[in-house]
């Protein structure tokens, strides 16, 4: 019985907390969230609710996704966001943009007028080279994290053909059980 | 669509769900006989393994159900059958989820079990033509019931939960289709081929 219990709890264990058949791309470029809500190995979400909440829990903006299933939206300030997609026929994804992915741009642009006031010496800030770096590895990173994205939750071969096995043990088990109960009676 | 996933139901319904849920896979467990193990354990792959499968259809994407023709070949048996598929599904792909798995089981088999001893009695008479008109209008009332038992829980676990009524006909209608032809297909292929296979399920000795 303990056995069988632990068993249980491993199995809760194992479940991918986020692998729902539709998803939620997000990432950030600058101060834009983009992306676009999926199904896994099967289109674009279109016309789905993203809710956009803040750091406090506080719902910040509703958007609808376009016919490519995209959204965007412009973060006022830099802190933990939430996105939840909602296509309204029982699918819901997340997504999380946390508050360290944001460079301190806004600063940054503060603090280099102050200083270009000062002393106009230098024509490429380090601010801006920061910025320049920021967005062209968000650029080039963005296709990599879209097939993780799509790969992660896809649907392949060997796990279907070793659930149609786990089913054929299962009906086995049952007979080889029946089996033992009629040898027992008779 | 079919399969709700984990943090969306509110927690009665998830209980009621599951203890529906747990009495019928008994009942169905009850009932099942040595020989009809395997014809349980086929169609329960074969649930698996096509209820993965989903396509994109208008603006959320849809896959089979089966639940109209496991519920002729099975009867009661439908509710172990979906029972161990959901579960692997669950555990494996992430469809679905464990907490919602009672209330998933009933969406799927309940109509499927219903619309079964409805028209088992009918098709084991009619010809093969007419078993698959009825098959497929079953097949496809199913999927109906199946939807309605979704927006259904989504409904009592929260008012304030989204659930949109165009979404809705745009995916279950063209499903309703698709199931009703392959429900129809499947049966009079059956029916011509192996009709023994739509008798009824022999009480367990």
């Amino acid at each position: 019985m303990k056995r069988i219990g632990f068993l249980l709890a491993l199995l809760v264990c194992a479940t991918p907390a986020k692998a729902h058949r539709l998803k939620l791309f997000a990432t950030l470029e600058g101060d834009m969230i983009s992306g676009y809500a999926f199904f896994v190995g099967s289109g674009r979400a279109q016309g789905a609710v993203i809710s956009i909440r803040d750091a406090a829990d506080k719902e910040v903006a509703t958007l609808t996704t376009d016919d490519a299933g995209a959204y965007a939206y412009k973060a006022p300030t830099a802190q933990n966001y939430r996105l939840t997609a909602n296509t309204g026929d029982g699918h819901v994804a997340d997504a999380v943009i946390d508050a360290a992915r944001f460079s301190d741009a806004a600063t940054e642009v503060a603090s280099q007028s102050a200083v270009a006031d000062a002393a106009p010496v230098s024509s490429v800030s380090q601010a801006q080279i920061e910025r320049a770096v920021d967005a062209a590895v968000a650029r080039q990173l963005r296709p990599l994290i879209e097939a993780y994205e799509a790969a992660e939750g896809r649907t392949r071969f060997n796990d279907i053909m070793g659930g149609i096995g786990m089913i054929v043990g299962l009906a086995g088990l049952a007979l080889w059980a029946s089996a033992r109960r009629r040898e027992a009676r008779s | 669509m079919a399969h709700i996933p984990d943090g969306v139901l509110s927690l009665p319904v998830l209980v009621g769900g599951g203890i529906i849920a747990a009495g019928a896979v008994a009942v169905g467990l009850k009932r099942i006989s040595d020989q009809d193990i395997p014809r349980v354990a086929i169609l329960a792959s074969g649930f698996f393994a096509l209820s993965l499968f989903a396509l994109p259809v208008g603006p959320s994407s849809v896959h089979l159900l089966l639940g109209g023709l496991m519920g002729v070949v099975l009867g009661t048996a439908i509710f172990p059958a979906v029972c161990v598929a959901l579960l692997l599904q669950a555990v494996m792909f992430g469809f679905g989820g464990l907490t919602t798995l009672g209330v998933n089981i009933v969406n799927i088999a309940l109509p499927g079990a219903l619309f079964g001893a409805l028209v088992s009695p009918l098709i084991a008479r009619a010809s093969a033509p007419r078993a698959a008109v009825i098959a497929g209008l079953a097949s496809a009332a199913c999927v109906a019931c199946t939807g309605l038992l979704v927006a259904l829980s989504l409904t009592l676990s929260s008012a304030d939960y989204m659930l949109s009524a165009k979404v809705m006909i745009a995916t279950y209608l063209p499903l309703m289709a698709v199931e009703g032809l392959v429900g129809g297909f499947c049966i009079s292929f059956v029916k011509r081929v192996k009709p023994d296979l739509l008798a009824p399920l022999q009480a367990p000795v």
